[in-house]
């Protein structure tokens, strides 16, 4: 197993991994960790390049109690590669990296949990590969065209300057290129609105400073959509057969209620609401989230003796 | 925030198993009790700019552990608010102290006090050997070294012309920006990054007393001097351990390492710590509690 070098300032740790690798794909690297020797396997998917695994850093912990659990860093960041090509960082390929992962630990089924885009990957996963997937957790999931995207993203138009730096201008490429830390305090103190957030938000734009604007417009927004229509996103959602629980919070200024209950009802899964969240439940709840996922993971083991 | 926030109390980790009052003088104050454990651990108040829920993270840990007692000391919390600075000396907080021992049936305890807290826990101590097993002090404010200089460039009784940093601990400032004063004051007590949270615990506390008491509080805990106060250290006779934050801005390490050799007892300073460790750093000062507590247990088996 290689290890790359360590990331420039990382913290302690609650628990350390007891095992961790690499998965290659296409000459793309992927860093993946297991924590924990349990019979169930919880694959937590990574979200954007904008941030990496540390993201379920309060998740791990607490899951590796009783399950196994599998975390990687999406391609773009953490200690994975950044491909300099905006193909690389598909959809379709964050999923075939999941799937890559699980093999790589030995895992036939897993449920998968993922948040924004990576809740997205968990749903794809689970639908072209019904076989592998015991279950998903999709919090504020993210599937193009299924609804509308939130407001915030078709304010302003990403690749044009811009005559203004105000609020979501900043999700803006010629910004992020002159300031990509204020983009990022910005965009996640928009994302956790939640008081008392200073800790959570200082961990997410340090994690999204160990990536680059540029490789962050190539996955954000230049990698191809894996569909252009509403019916292929419902279609895809539908052709989930396993268990789905999906978690969204009132203040999510990423995911629309209205897309997490298209989830919810598509696949037949469940909805719950959380009150004065914002888009990171799981950083800034995690007892709740952790409960919710505990729950859903006993209540599928229970089904499967 | 109004008063009426600041007075709907938060949910808790654990409630009280016994609470009620204990009147001196017809001055009543509220205690609690956690638990049913050996010792008691007395979790003293302090100035009474905050009340006994500063200790919320203490409470359900050392309740596991031990027999937890505290109290809402007078001019704040469920207690009485009586007028003038008589009522606010070291020596009602420790009488009150004593009292709700008594009230409570506490023979002996730990006891455990927080910046002016220590003047009235190591009086206890030294007047009331018998009662007390040992005294944790954590970022005591005792006259035994220099304060910080910053803090005595204005006067607390004049009208200032200026607002600027320590200017706001006057009395004409907290009359009439009672609530900026608080922000400032806890904003300079959590010195620790990611801290929003428990400066607003504390503002949130100090706007249940009234500004007028808050002086009467102040004024009576400047009388402590250091003649007085040496002699109190002079006769504590129980193991002492003082925690102190090295980053703490009201009351310089040079104090908590005084207190330490005055007492005989332990120094332990917690880098990158500010006044409050206890609410900043709970685990950390959790844990130095209950190995203090347990190992006063071993010393007498």
């Amino acid at each position: 197993m290689s290890i790359a070098a360590e990331p420039t300032r990382e913290q302690t740790r609650a628990r350390y991994p007891d095992e961790q690798g690499y998965v290659e794909r296409d000459g793309v690297r992927v860093f993946w960790e297991r924590y924990g020797e349990g019979p169930t396997a919880v694959l937590l998917f990574p979200t954007s390049p904008i941030s990496h695994s540390r993201l379920w850093k309060a998740q791990i912990p607490y899951l590796a109690r009783r399950h196994r659990v599998l975390t990687f860093d999406p391609r773009g960041n953490g200690r994975s590669d950044r491909p300099a090509d905006g193909a690389a960082y598909g959809y379709w390929e964050y999923v075939e990296d999941g799937r890559a992962v699980l093999a790589a630990a030995g895992v036939d089924r897993a449920i998968l949990v993922g948040l924004c885009d990576g809740g997205g990957w968990a749903l794809m996963l689970a639908s072209r590969y019904p076989e592998t997937a015991l279950g998903v957790v999709a919090l504020a999931p993210c599937l193009p065209y299924l609804t509308p995207p939130h407001p915030n993203y078709t304010r302003f138009p990403f690749a044009e300057p811009l005559d203004t730096d105000e609020g979501w201008a900043k999700y803006n490429l010629h910004y992020w290129r002159r300031d990509f830390r204020s983009f990022l305090e910005f965009f996640f103190s928009q994302q956790i609105p939640e008081p008392h957030s200073t800790k959570q938000i200082e961990d997410c734009v340090d994690w999204g400073l160990e990536t680059d604007p540029e490789t962050l417009a190539l996955a954000d927004e230049e990698a191809p959509l894996p569909w252009g229509s509403t019916a292929e996103a419902e279609a895809l959602c539908k052709a989930v057969s396993c268990p789905v629980l999906v978690v969204h919070g009132e203040l999510d200024a990423c995911q629309t209620r209205e897309r997490a209950e298209a989830v919810a009802a598509l696949t037949g899964g469940t909805l719950v609401g959380l009150e004065g969240a914002g888009h990171l439940p799981q950083a800034r709840h995690p007892v709740k989230v952790n409960l919710l996922i505990r729950d859903f993971v006993e209540s599928l083991e229970r089904r499967t003796p | 925030m109004s008063l009426l926030e600041a007075q709907r109390e938060q949910t808790r980790a654990r409630y009280p198993d016994s609470e009620g009052y204990v009147a001196r003088d017809g001055v009543r104050v509220f205690y609690e009790v956690y638990g049913d454990g050996e010792p008691t651990v007395f979790l003293l108040p302090t100035w009474s700019i905050i009340h006994s829920r500063h200790w919320k993270m203490q409470i359900p840990y050392l309740a596991r552990h031990f027999r937890v007692l505290t109290f809402d000391g007078r001019g704040n919390g469920k207690a009485d608010r009586p007028s003038g600075i008589g009522a606010y000396t070291e020596y009602e907080f420790a009488a009150d102290s004593l009292a709700v021992m008594d009230a409570t049936g506490t023979k002996t305890a730990v006891v455990v006090g927080l910046s002016c807290g220590t003047l009235w826990g190591t009086l206890l101590a030294a007047n009331h050997p018998d009662r007390v097993l040992g005294g944790v002090f954590i970022g005591p404010a005792v006259p035994l070294a220099p304060g910080h200089p910053e803090r005595y460039v204005h006067s607390f009784d004049d009208r200032l012309d200026t607002d600027d940093g320590w200017a706001k601990y006057n009395r004409h400032y907290w009359l009439e920006h009672y609530v900026e004063f608080l922000e400032y004051f806890f904003g300079k007590i959590f010195s620790e990054p990611h801290s929003t949270k428990q400066i607003e615990d504390c503002v949130g506390w100090g706007l249940e007393i009234a500004t007028e008491t808050l002086i009467d509080a102040h004024e009576a805990l400047e009388l402590c001097g250091l003649e007085q106060f040496r002699d109190v250290c002079d006769r504590v006779r129980c193991p002492v351990l003082v925690i102190h934050g090295d980053e703490d801005a009201l009351h310089p390490l040079a104090r908590g390492a005084a207190l330490a050799e005055a007492t005989g007892g332990r120094f332990v300073t917690l880098e990158g710590s500010g006044h409050c460790p206890h609410v900043r750093d709970p685990v950390k000062v959790n844990l130095l509690i209950r190995d203090f507590v347990e190992s006063l247990g071993r010393s007498a088996a």
